[in-house]
Parts: structure tokens; sequence; C-alpha cells
């Protein structure tokens, strides 16, 4: 059994107080629990306070650039779809500036886990507005309040076909836990978005505000049921109710459990081809 | 002998198809041939014309003259009229239009009366004039009926037999009535066994050969034809092929799947490319090998889709904000795509950066024939290198460890005990980030020193054809246009010229040394010839060597050369 210590890397950089240091105890936490070591786990960082966590949590990585984590996590998979993904990526990030690859991996059920760090602002950048800030947000890029409605991760992810889509808060770092050990184990496209204060620049979306905002999605809730999970999900956008917990999974093929020629083995391992005159008989 | 067979009609209706079988007849029967497509960027209704030079000899250029042109439609006969060669033979359907001009032979097939009479589709006109052609040029239908069996097969004999019947009918009509234009031009003959491909084929085969295990696209012409090939043989090669949502997925999805250990390639045209380029940066500075087919078309923006240029060079050589080494190869014909793709994986590997192979819709597109022996020795001899590759080591393990080449071990993610970041950000030897400064100034270093060891180890100077030492005129050129200065040689030897050719394939980064002593002779008249405006290989030229080329001849209107013009633009 490793350690949370074998996980640890460098000391976090986050200000005191930042959701994220609850959000790192957490992944390493995780990753201790579900048996792995920073050997057999491949970690893809998008750039941001969130991607800073590189440094702090040791792990096959790739510190990527902005936006672009999702494709370099499925590209990793296809290579090689024995050893768990991890995309760990913040909201301007993921459904900023990779939303189109958010869509499409949730489309694929590409088997990766991808944890957003969502506080509605670009803390990196020293707190510009984030497309999931809510309307009227005023940030340095946005000082009348920003136009856009916000987007809505939750909604978004499950009409896109992702197959685990869980919400969950940095203040309760058991619950982080928790659904982050869900999201790993399950096989196929699996979000955790978990809300996180960012304690700098957002004044809104406070600890506070989480806490009185958001609620344990209860027993009976029917995690497979997309209707009832797009009801609980759209409530964040029209009556600031944030659920937390799993609201949606099922079982789907992942796109490499479609591609027959990773059924035997992985790409990586697999024998080098070599029958090339099947090729090009085509030409004869 | 060497002739031209044009055909064209309306865009949707097959001539692509058939001019392709036009080709494979004429290297089944023992010549030598080279095609070019020309089609408009869209799907029906359009004028599509493709012409198949074939020849004794091995042949990579047009000819200007066309000799036989099948005309599907009118539009085909106004296209094309002032090419035809003197006497060329033109074969038409008087119910369509019948050409007025003069010193040509005409050969009339009713195509619209055979159709309806059979009850036939549209796209069997193609096989009518398949018959005619193949009769118009002394030949038999025998490979023909035997292709159409290959391809209708599955769908019954009935369909094999009813194609064969249009085949046949083409092939009697001429017979019966224009006996006397007959020519004995494809008449079968030894040689050894060719195939017919297209640099985006052949590019294909060469990452099939190199163990390519992933290959990520978005379609794009002129590079589409390479993500529907390795698509169409995954089940059979075992490659995973994805077609990502956008460019910008498509490089980062082959740099996850190259971080992971295989190894991956991409391919678009220059606005996908666009959309790659940051990540080719991150490519750089993370050292994770790539290799990007890059497939020129003209441009700016959407440019001319379907029609060639050499606009990228420039583009492609700068391609990534900040500094960090990159290789970028032009082949200049199909054999060169095929060597030049499968060094181009080993290279990746070796440097651990990315590689860029340069094609245009001129080389992408055409079919060329290429000796099967060819392709078997490359097979044999190649072997994959993949450098400083590692899976295990027990050491403490560094992957930007500073070392003397440049290069460090890179440790395919797995290998138990250890661990490490692909770092997007500056780093220190373990991957870490840093902003020091000292640390900066050696990884910058070591990045750099990858150049040095790719000019000592793997750069090769440009190919020489024909004796610069004692040639008058030396052409200086890249890329695809190769066949066409080839072809422009000989009929220069024949007017009692002598010339040679520079043909750079190693386009980036070069060795100076070497390219300055190529140069020395300045009593020389050197040409530069490039498919584009702004003469960009003799900028590049001059920026990695200080050589300056002042004459230039440019063609830049989304047309290859012709060695003609090339003949006739030298005089003026």
């Amino acid at each position: 059994m490793t350690s949370i210590q074998d996980f640890s890397g460098y000391t976090p950089t986050w200000c005191p107080g930042c959701g994220d240091w609850g959000i790192g105890i957490a992944i390493k936490t995780a990753m201790v629990q579900s048996g792995l070591d920073p050997s057999s786990v491949m970690v893809i960082f998008g750039i941001g306070c969130s991607g800073n966590m590189n440094d702090f949590l040791n792990a096959y990585a790739i510190h990527a650039l902005h936006g672009r984590a999702l494709p370099n996590a499925i590209g990793a998979k296809l290579a090689n779809h024995n050893m768990p993904v991890v995309a760990i990526v913040g909201d301007g990030d993921c459904y900023g500036e990779g939303g189109n690859h958010f869509v499409h991996a949730c489309r694929g059920n590409h088997d990766i886990t991808v944890i957003v760090h969502d506080n509605g602002v670009y803390g990196l950048t020293t707190g510009q507005v984030a497309p999931t800030a809510q309307k009227g947000f005023k940030s340095k890029s946005t000082p009348s309040g920003i136009i856009e409605t916000p987007i809505n991760p939750l909604t978004l992810a499950l009409t896109q076909g992702a197959t685990f889509v869980a919400q969950t808060f940095a203040g309760n770092v058991n619950n982080v836990i928790e659904l982050i050990k869900e999201g790993m184990k399950h096989k196929g496209f699996s979000l955790v978005n978990v809300l996180q204060p960012c304690v700098t620049f957002n004044k809104i979306n406070t600890y506070q505000y989480y806490m009185q905002h958001s609620y344990r999605l209860p027993e009976e809730h029917k995690k497979e049921n997309l209707e009832e999970a797009l009801v609980k999900g759209i409530e964040m956008t029209t009556i600031e109710k944030f659920p937390l917990g799993i609201l949606y999974q099922v079982q789907r093929p992942t796109f490499t459990d479609q591609l027959s020629q990773l059924q035997q083995t992985t790409l990586l391992e697999r024998e080098r081809f070599q029958s090339f005159e099947n090729l090009y008989a085509d030409f004869a | 002998m060497k002739f031209t067979w044009k055909i064209g009609g309306e865009a949707g209706f097959g001539i692509l198809t058939s001019g392709l079988v036009f080709s494979k007849i004429a290297n089944r029967l023992g010549y030598f041939t080279f095609d070019y497509i020309e089609y408009p960027s869209l799907i029906r209704g359009g004028h599509n014309a493709l012409e198949v030079v074939v020849s004794d000899e091995p042949i990579g250029a047009l000819k200007k003259d066309i000799d036989f042109l099948v005309c599907l439609n009118e539009d085909t006969y106004k296209h094309h009229k002032h090419r035809l060669a003197p006497q060329a033979h033109v074969l038409f359907d008087p119910d369509e239009f019948s050409p007025q001009e003069n010193n040509i032979l005409k050969i009339s097939v009713p195509f619209k009366k055979i159709l309806s009479d059979l009850k036939g589709q549209p796209v069997m006109k193609n096989t009518i004039a398949m018959g005619a052609s193949l009769a118009v040029l002394g030949s038999d239908l025998e490979i023909l009926n035997k292709i159409m069996e290959d391809q209708f097969l599955r769908k019954g004999q009935e369909i094999v037999d009813f194609n064969k019947k249009f085949a046949s009918l083409g092939f009697d009509q001429v017979k019966r009535n224009f006996s006397q234009h007959i020519k004995t031009y494809l008449q079968k003959k030894e040689s050894e066994q060719k195939l017919v491909i297209s640099g985006n084929d052949a590019f294909c085969l060469g990452a099939a050969i190199a163990d390519c295990r992933l290959y990520c696209a978005y379609p794009m012409t002129p590079s589409s034809t390479v993500l529907t090939t390795m698509a169409s043989w995954q089940v059979k090669t075992g490659m995973v092929v994805r077609h990502a949502e956008d460019e910008i997925s498509v490089i980062n999805t082959a740099l996850g799947s190259s971080f992971a250990g295989v190894r991956s390639a991409v391919g678009t045209s220059g606005g996908g490319f666009a959309l790659m380029v940051e990540s080719v940066s991150f490519a750089g500075i993370a050292e994770i090998p790539i290799v990007i087919f890059l497939a020129q078309r003209a441009g700016p923006a959407t440019g001319m889709p379907t029609w060639t240029e050499q606009g990228d060079l420039l583009f492609a050589v700068h391609a990534g904000h900040g500094e960090f080494p990159k290789m970028v190869f032009a082949p200049g014909d199909i054999e060169e795509m095929l060597e030049l793709t499968a060094k181009a994986f080993n290279l990746a590997d070796v440097y651990q950066t990315p590689v860029i192979i340069m094609s245009d819709m001129f080389l992408s597109e055409s079919h060329k024939s290429i000796s099967k022996k060819f392709i078997e020795e490359l097979i044999e001899t190649y072997k994959v290198n993949r450098g400083k590759t590692i899976f295990t080591t027990i050491n403490k393990y560094l992957r930007y460890k500073l070392t003397d080449d440049g290069i460090s071990p890179r440790l395919i993610p797995g290998a138990k005990g250890h661990f490490y970041q692909a770092n997007s950000y500056e780093h220190i030897e373990d991957g870490h980030t840093t902003e020091d400064a000292q640390a900066r100034k050696q990884q910058v270093e070591k990045r750099n020193k990858k150049w040095d060891t790719y000019l000592t180890n793997d750069f090769r100077p440009p190919k020489i054809f024909g004796n610069i030492e004692t040639a008058e005129i030396i052409f200086v050129s890249w890329g695809s246009n190769k066949g066409p200065i080839l072809e422009a040689q000989k009929i220069l030897q024949q007017n009692g010229k002598e010339t040679a050719l520079m043909h750079f394939t190693h386009v980036f980064p070069m060795k100076r040394e070497i390219i300055v002593s190529l140069f020395r002779d300045n009593t020389k008249r050197y040409v530069l010839i490039e498919n584009n405006s702004h003469a960009q290989f003799g900028k590049l030229l001059l920026m990695e060597t200080g050589i300056e080329l002042k004459e230039k001849m440019l063609k830049y209107d989304g047309r290859p050369f012709l060695p003609e013009e090339i003949v006739y633009n030298l005089k003026s």
C-alpha cells in the first residue's frame, strides 16, 4: 500500500484558504485508497492554479497547454488503456479554452476521469471572469459585470453523453475523495466538478456561499435516470441550487472497448505490424 | 513512347476512379504512368478532369500536349482543347457536341445512346470511355474486365457482366468505325511489377512501415485521403485512427499517445496546421516525438482547396512560439515520400521533437508508378530506431537530463518505481517547473544541441541530378517540383543545354558549410524554381546559408509546373 507521502511532490503554492488545498489532498488520498502508486497512473494537468498541482503530485504526468489536457488524456488512454488516466483542470481551462474538447470527450465516452476545479475565475492571471461565473459577476475583464450566462457543466456533460457526472465541494474533502474514487472506478468518461472557492479573486462564491447553496443528493436519487439528472443539474442555473454527489451514472462501452484492434492488448504492447503486402495489394 | 490520355466530365460521376483504373491498366501492361487530377471544391456539378502520362520510362511530371482527350461532356473539350497535340484523338458523344477544329482525329462514341439503350447509370459512361480508349490505344479488355470482376464480384456475376457490356460496346464502337485511327501504344510488354500510388498513399505506407500506431486527423483537402486510407487499414494494421473534433485536439491526442509510448502522427493542410502550431511548440519543450504531415494547398485562408502550391514552407519552418528544434522534410516524389516518412518517425523518436513532412496537392494526389521491389527493399532495410527511448531504468530517472548530444533518455510511462512529468513549462532536469535563470539556460542549450546532433548525424545535402561542375544552368528547388524539372532537363539536353538540379529534401535546418560549397562557382546560372510567389525556399536558403539566388522562376496560379513551361521560361 502506498501512502499520501508517495504522491506528494513539492509543497503547494496555492493561496492560504484556497479550495485547491482540499482538492489536492483529496486526489492523493483517492489514489492511495484506489490502490495506485505514482508509477501506475497517468495524470494530465491543464494550465491554471489547478494545473500547478503538476509539481505537487507525483505521477507519470503531462503539464499540458491551457485547454488541451483532455485530448492529451484521450491520446494517452488510446496508447495504454490499462493505465488509469486522470485530467486535472480548471473551469476556464476545460469549459472555456478547451470547451470543444470537453463536449467531444463526453460524446466519445473515453475512459478518463476529469476533475475540474470550478471557481468561476481565472486565478492564475489574477481574477478575470471564467465561463462558470454567474451573470453580472464583476471582474477585471468585466468591470460592468459579465454579460454571458454561466456554462452549466453538469447539464452540458449530461447532454453530450458523459456516463458519469458528479459534483462536489472543496470544503468537504471526504466527499471529494469519495467522488474521485467513484469517478476513477467508473469505466467511461467521468466528470467530477469540484466547486472550489477562490479566496483571493472570487468574493461571491465563497465557502459560505456554497454551504448555503449546495445540498447532498438524497439516497433515493436515481442516478441512472438522465431526465432526473437534468432536472437536478439545471437547478444550478435556474435557482442557484448546487447538487452534490453522483448526479448520473450509466454503463456504456468506452471508446477503447469499441476498437477491435485493442481487444487483445494495448496499443503500446502489441506486436509490430509487418504484413505490408496486405496493404499494397490495393495499389497493383 | 510517351503520351497523355485525359478524361473529363461533370464532377460526381466517377472520372477520378476511372482515371486510376486507366493508370493501373497501363502499369499492368508494363508502362510507367504519372497522373494529375483537376477538380473543384464541390461534390457535384463542377468540372473534373484527370490526365495520365504513359511512358516507356519512369515518369514524374505532366507534359504539355494532350494526345487522347476523352470528353464525357462539352466542357471537357472547351477547357482542354488548347492543349491538344496535332492529330490528337478526341473521343466525344455526337449527341452532346461535335468538335469543329480540324487537325484532330475525331472519334464519336454515342455514350448517351448506349446508356439509354442498356438502361445504364451515368457513371457507366466512364466504362464505355475506358473500353473505347483501350481500343484506340491498341489494347484489349482483358485487364479492365479483370479489374471490374475484382471490384464488382461481391455484388454478383450479373453486375460484373452488366459492367463488362458497357466496356465492350465502347471498345467495339472504335474497332468497327475508326480502325484507321487505332494506335499500337498499349501493347503488353515485359516489365517488373509496379504499383500505382499517390503521395498520400506513400505517406500511409511509410507510416505503417515505420510502426506508427496512432494517426489522428481532421479532414482537410488535400490531406484527407491519408485519414481515410489509414482508417480503412486500421483493422489490418492495428493502428488506432482518430478523427478528432478539430486540429487542436488532433495534435494533442497524438502528443498524449506519443507521451504514453506509441509512435504517433497527424496530417493536415495549412489551415489545420495553423491550429496545431501552439502544440508544435509544446512538443518542442516537452520533448515529445511527433510526425506531422503537411499537405499544402493554395492559400491563404481557405484559398483554393483543391489546387496546388508550396506556400507554407516558411510557416512550417517557423511554426511554434519560442525557440526549439524541429526538422522539416520535403519529399519530391513517391519514393522520397516513402523513405522520408519512414525516416521521420525514427528521427522524431531519436530527437524527441516534431518532424514535419511537407507535401502539396500535386504530390499528395498524383499517382505515380513505383517499383514493387523498391517498397520491398525499404521494408527489408528499414530498422525502427527509437533512439534513447527506454522502458525501464535502475537509476534515478531524470526526464530532461543534460547530455552532450542534447538528447535525454525518454522513459515510457508505466515503469515501476519511477514517475516524471512532460512539462510545457520550462523545467529542471527532473521535469519540475522552474523559472531559475541557470536552469533555463541549460535547458535551452540542451534543446538547441539536438540541432547540432542532427546536422552531424542525419542531415542530407541536396540530391544532385546532372553534373554541377559542367552544367551551364543549375536549377535549385525542393519538393514536388522535382518531377517537372527532371523532365525539363531532358528536353534541354536534347536542345544542347547542359543543366543540373539541386533538389533539397532536408529543407530545415541546413548545414551551412556543405551547402555553401555547392554554390561556390559564381559563373554558373542558378535558377530557383518554386511553386509560390514569395520564393520561400530562396529566403530560407539565404537565412540558413547566406546564399542569395537572384534568378527565380515562380508559379502561383494553383497549378504545378509543366516541364515545357520551365524550358520556355528559361529563355525569357
